[in-house]
């Protein structure tokens, strides 16, 4: 469960130039639960996304996962609980290691790490179920470099690895976005795969309408950094992008042309 | 025929004293790889921790001390040096080479400050080369199997670190600290320790430095980065760097060859003042190599790559 209480955030405080990212935002969700994050550039669903995974200190409220209170804990500290997808798959993967190794480092998120060897025989195996679900062959790349895959091949391993040790909590910062539509089909199916197997508490972002109408079971909507529409149950089964469209106080292009 | 000859000869009568300093200056070597290697940390602080572990070597064995304790404490301020290196650069988000910089002029006093003097003569003192069997003191085999034996442990050891658990940790903050970050991994735990290693073994390197030649100089550190920088781009020409014990093996073979080769060019007749003239330029080729086989409009970016490297 994540609960997010009245986060306030201020860029360049007192100076022309002065941006107000959260303005007093308050989201919850619940246990397994997904919910698909949407708004305007602007709208404060980057500042959200970075307050709750920890690279963004609030200037007061605070996060909340699963009771436990992680508003003062650094990024590295809240990893054992969350786990997060990038936009950009070069920032979810360590490009110079191997598939391997970038599986055994999500492995060891949440746990300590020894003076044992790493990769073993038993890890392996596991690794290479892991990454068969997805279908793209990377179950036989183990020990290829990750700057060799390519960029789909990359996110679909991110997410893979994100996914692994059920977190509390998943973080998918349009993750799909920097992706070819055909590798966003497949990238996309398996997240909703592996979140509805794993029943994992989600938080995705997206400036893909069709997404948000297509996946999750709550459409969030921000606005001028607070939560200015809330989209559930019944209504959200039947919501249309021209709907979700109608929503937004300003239009963008890139908006109308994913609509 | 006679030039080849005469060089020949001294050539292969320096062999072994070639061979004894460049395993000495292998460890040195280590100490620039692993920050510029192993946690993009590109790193200068080296050029201060060698002499800085040979003064604090020379003054513990003037004093009297065991060979093997000057070492150690060697070590330990040497491990702190890089670590200071590495704190000034995560908390004032000052450049790595600046910090490196900072540290290395800083040191310059201590060391003279720790020694009293600008050099110090520590002939007569028991080394750990006195303690090899079979061999005379003062002779370069004493040195090459007591320094080789520490080498080879020190590759297996530092071989099996960064394979384990913790290791491979250190190695994901090299290659991607905002990834690193997001596996719960300490990046300054993983870059202090990191950076200070390396300290620890340039430190090493020059108290190794001074037993070998019975003297500590302030000035023994003078070049001696651009020296293993050249070491380690040949080290990693021959064995390559695509796994993490070629990565390891490659400062260490990379100084020997190095050596060697400087040993034949100054037996060739090279004046000894063009040295440095001459490995700056062969860094420089080495680092330029790339975004000179790269073609066109590749070429100013792969040039700013290889600079990054």
């Amino acid at each position: 469960m994540l609960e997010v209480r009245a986060a306030r955030k201020t860029f360049y405080r007192g100076q022309p130039d002065e941006k107000v990212a959260l303005n007093g935002l308050d989201l919850t969700l619940a246990t397994g639960e997904f919910a698909v994050v949407i708004g305007s550039n602007g709208a404060g669903k980057s500042s959200m996304l970075n307050a709750v995974s920890g690279s963004l200190m609030l200037d007061s409220g605070s996060v909340i996962v699963n009771g436990d209170d992680l508003t003062a804990m650094p990024v590295h500290k809240r990893a054992a609980r969350i786990a997060r997808v990038f936009q950009d798959p070069m920032l979810g993967t360590a490009a110079s290691m191997t598939v391997a190794e970038n599986m055994l480092l999500a492995d060891l998120r949440s746990r300590r790490r020894t003076l044992r060897p790493g990769l073993n025989a038993k890890r392996l195996s596991t690794y290479r179920e892991r990454l068969s679900i997805l279908g793209l062959g990377l179950e036989n790349r183990l020990d290829t470099r990750v700057e060799l895959l390519s960029g789909g091949q990359r996110q679909s391993l991110s997410l893979i690895m994100a996914v692994s040790g059920s977190p509390d909590l998943l973080l998918l910062d349009e993750h799909t976005a920097a992706l070819d539509p055909r590798t966003a089909d497949i990238v996309m199916s398996a997240t909703v795969r592996a979140v509805e197997a794993l029943k994992l508490t989600t938080l995705m972002v997206t400036h893909n309408m069709q997404h948000a109408v297509d996946y999750g079971h709550r459409v969030v909507m921000l606005d001028s950094g607070h939560v200015h529409l809330e989209i559930g149950g019944a209504e959200k089964a039947n919501v249309t992008v021209p709907d979700l469209i109608g929503h937004f106080s300003t239009k963008t292009d890139r908006m109308l042309l994913a609509s | 025929m006679d030039f080849l000859q005469t060089t020949l000869t001294s050539f292969v009568a320096l062999i072994p004293v070639t061979l004894a300093q460049s395993l000495i200056l292998g460890f040195v070597v280590a100490g620039i790889m692993i920050p510029f290697r192993m946690l993009s940390f590109p790193d200068l602080t080296s050029e201060g921790a060698f002499p800085l572990g040979g003064c604090i070597c020379g003054v513990a064995l003037a004093a009297g001390l065991s060979p093997i304790t000057a070492i150690g404490i060697a070590l330990l301020f040497g491990f702190i040096a890089g670590c200071c290196t590495a704190f000034i650069h995560l908390r004032f988000r000052i450049h790595t080479l600046l910090a490196g910089i900072l540290v290395m002029t800083m040191l310059y006093s201590v060391n003279l400050r720790i020694m009293g003097r600008s050099n110090l003569s520590v002939f007569g003192s028991t080394t750990i080369f006195d303690w090899v069997p079979f061999t005379q003191a003062g002779f370069p085999i004493a040195k090459i199997v007591a320094v080789g034996i520490i080498s080879v442990i020190v590759f297996l050891l530092l071989n099996f670190y960064f394979t384990t658990e913790k290791g491979t940790a250190v190695r994901a903050v090299g290659a991607n600290p905002a990834m690193a970050e997001a596996q719960g991994i300490n990046v300054w735990a993983a870059t202090i320790g990191g950076v200070g290693l390396a300290g620890a073994f340039s430190a090493l390197s020059g108290a190794l430095m001074v037993q070998s030649q019975g003297f500590a100089d302030v000035n023994m550190g003078l070049g001696i980065l651009i020296n293993g920088l050249a070491a380690l781009m040949i080290g990693e020409a021959i064995v390559g760097k695509t796994t993490v014990w070629r990565q390891l093996l490659a400062p260490f073979a990379g100084a020997i060859v190095y050596y060697q080769l400087v040993s034949l060019c100054l037996a060739a007749g090279m004046p000894p003042p063009d040295l440095k003239l001459a490995t700056g330029a062969f860094v420089l080729l080495m680092l330029a190599l790339p975004s000179l086989r790269g073609a066109g409009g590749r070429q100013a970016a792969t040039a700013r790559e290889s600079f990054r490297e």
